[in-house]
């Protein structure tokens, strides 16, 4: 344990610390800030009942599929824009309109045309996860250094080599950098399109225990969401290192 | 001859402005095989667009390029390769993955790829290496990676761009010495780019020497030398002082122009 990991473990148990003698001693308010171990105890009775996993599994579903299919409908063409003029001048207009719309905004939308049920959420998690991918991917391929072309070149890369084995490996480091903040963004996604129009999933267990004024569930909710977005970034870091070795990391 | 360059020329157009600019004017030389010939010129004499050429990395705008051996039916297929000044790596490979990156892409199978490209580490000195990637190697180390990579593929023909400017001073000598060392091993052509004086008259068997913009040949010198050289041998002196006028004046112009 060095200094810092002792300051920073410091930092979070004198917080929750003083937190619950604040709520104990009456000095604030269990409605608008519950102490610690009473959103523990909550969390752990809606466990043991299913109703916690079963809000995340029905949510994460949502998050993976959306997720999945925006993401590999980013890496290609953004791989294909990168590499190809004629798809990136096809591309480039309509990236430049969607991409700053806040993707909840389609929300209402996707509704329309895809109806109440799971689709609708999907549809807006894959757009808000395709675009991010799509840009860093671009970038990605616009980053890798010419004279590494010309290097596969004279060393007999066929054109589909040239994408498998330079351009694809080259940009897998943006790539990446486009699933991270894809993945925060499927989760701010994912909590907006359950705050309407379905009876299931994280965002609907926070927004409903809100309007019951059951603050404990809300903050299970948002404690719920933090931990999925550790996991997530934790199991994206891992995959990145797997993926791409070579990369320098500094720490 | 191995290679004939007839007559080559490059233009380039700029194309923010639409200007031309010549940066190969009517080249012509006949290179025989087992060569180690330099072209030696200040920098923008079009010396490393010539190389390019040569690669068929760039297409010239007038003149062509004539491999009359392989014509004749003795090329392998892959004629030339080439060492980029930047080494031009693949980060993301290991050693033993870039060196063998040519037969790879030329569908060599797996077991006899990476055996070749262990002899090839081990010609270079690199043995014990072949698992490292590029960045964590020294400059040095990783021109030698891009030697052994363009040795891979057996070219007739080995096509140098000032592969070692960008070192220090001591280390750019070590690898002169092997520079030496495989050419005489292989037999191959060497074709070299450099616009240091001192290392064309090391390593060049004949230097042609180039105008500033635009590159035309200026001056064609035999180098009959035997090897190892030294700066301060009276024959090389000797050599070095004959282009050190010549070379001064094509310095002048290309930074006066």
């Amino acid at each position: 344990m060095t200094r810092t990991h002792l300051r920073k473990a410091g930092s979070v148990l004198l917080l929750l610390l003083a937190w619950q003698l604040l709520v104990q001693t009456g000095r604030l308010s269990e409605l608008f800030l519950p102490a610690p171990l009473s959103v523990l105890a909550r969390m752990w009775e809606m466990t043991r009942s299913g109703e916690l996993p079963w809000a995340v599994l029905v949510s994460l579903n949502r998050v993976l599929q959306g997720f999945v299919y925006g993401a590999l409908a980013g890496i290609v063409l953004g791989l294909l824009a990168g590499a190809v003029k004629w798809i990136e001048d096809v591309l480039d207009p309509w990236v430049a309109a969607v991409y700053p719309i806040p993707k909840s905004a389609l929300f209402p939308l996707f509704l329309l045309w895809f109806g109440l049920g799971d689709q609708s959420k999907i549809a807006t998690i894959a757009v808000g996860v395709l675009f991010l991918v799509l840009v860093n991917t671009v970038t990605g391929v616009k980053s890798i250094n010419p004279t590494l072309l010309k290097a596969a070149v004279d060393l007999g890369a066929s054109r589909l080599q040239i994408f498998t084995k330079v351009i694809l490996p080259g940009a897998l480091p943006n790539i990446f950098t486009g699933l991270r903040l894809g993945a925060g963004m499927a989760l701010i996604l994912v909590f907006i399109t359950e705050i309407e129009a379905t009876k299931a999933g994280l965002g609907f267990l926070l927004w409903e225990a809100f309007q019951l004024l059951d603050t404990k569930q809300v903050f299970v909710g948002v404690v719920t969401f933090g931990m999925l977005g550790v996991a997530s970034t934790w199991l994206l870091q891992w995959l990145e290192r797997l993926g791409c070795p070579w990369v320098q990391r500094s720490n | 001859m191995i290679l004939e360059v007839r007559g080559v020329g490059k233009v380039w157009t700029i194309e923010r402005t639409g200007e031309h600019h010549v940066a190969l004017e009517s080249v012509s030389l006949d290179v025989a095989p087992g060569e180690f010939l330099i072209f030696l010129g200040p920098s923008g004499c079009g010396k490393s667009t010539l190389l390019q050429i040569i690669a068929g990395l760039e297409a010239p705008s007038a003149g062509e390029i004539r491999f009359p051996a392989a014509a004749a039916g003795g090329g392998n297929g892959k004629l030339t390769s080439m060492v980029f000044q930047d080494y031009a790596l693949f980060p993301w490979r290991t050693v033993i993955a870039n060196v063998a990156f040519g037969p790879e892409v030329r569908h060599m199978p797996r077991g006899a790829r990476l055996a070749q490209a262990q002899r090839l580490i081990e010609l270079v000195n690199l043995k014990g290496f072949e698992h490292r990637y590029p960045h964590e190697l020294s400059g040095g180390m990783r021109q030698r990676v891009a030697l052994a990579r363009a040795l891979a593929n057996d070219p007739q023909i080995l096509l140098f761009d000032e592969p070692l400017a960008a070192l220090d001073s001591q280390t750019r000598r070590v690898l002169q010495d092997e520079l030496l060392r495989i050419w005489a091993e292989t037999g191959k052509t060497f074709i070299y780019v450099t616009h240091s004086l001192q290392e064309a008259v090391l390593l060049g068997s004949r230097i042609v020497l180039m105008t500033a913009s635009p590159g035309r040949v200026k001056r064609v010198l035999d180098v009959p030398l035997p090897r190892p050289r030294h700066l301060t041998g009276r024959a090389e002196a000797d050599i070095l002082d004959r282009l050190d006028a010549d070379l001064s004046d094509e310095v002048k112009r290309a930074l006066a122009s």
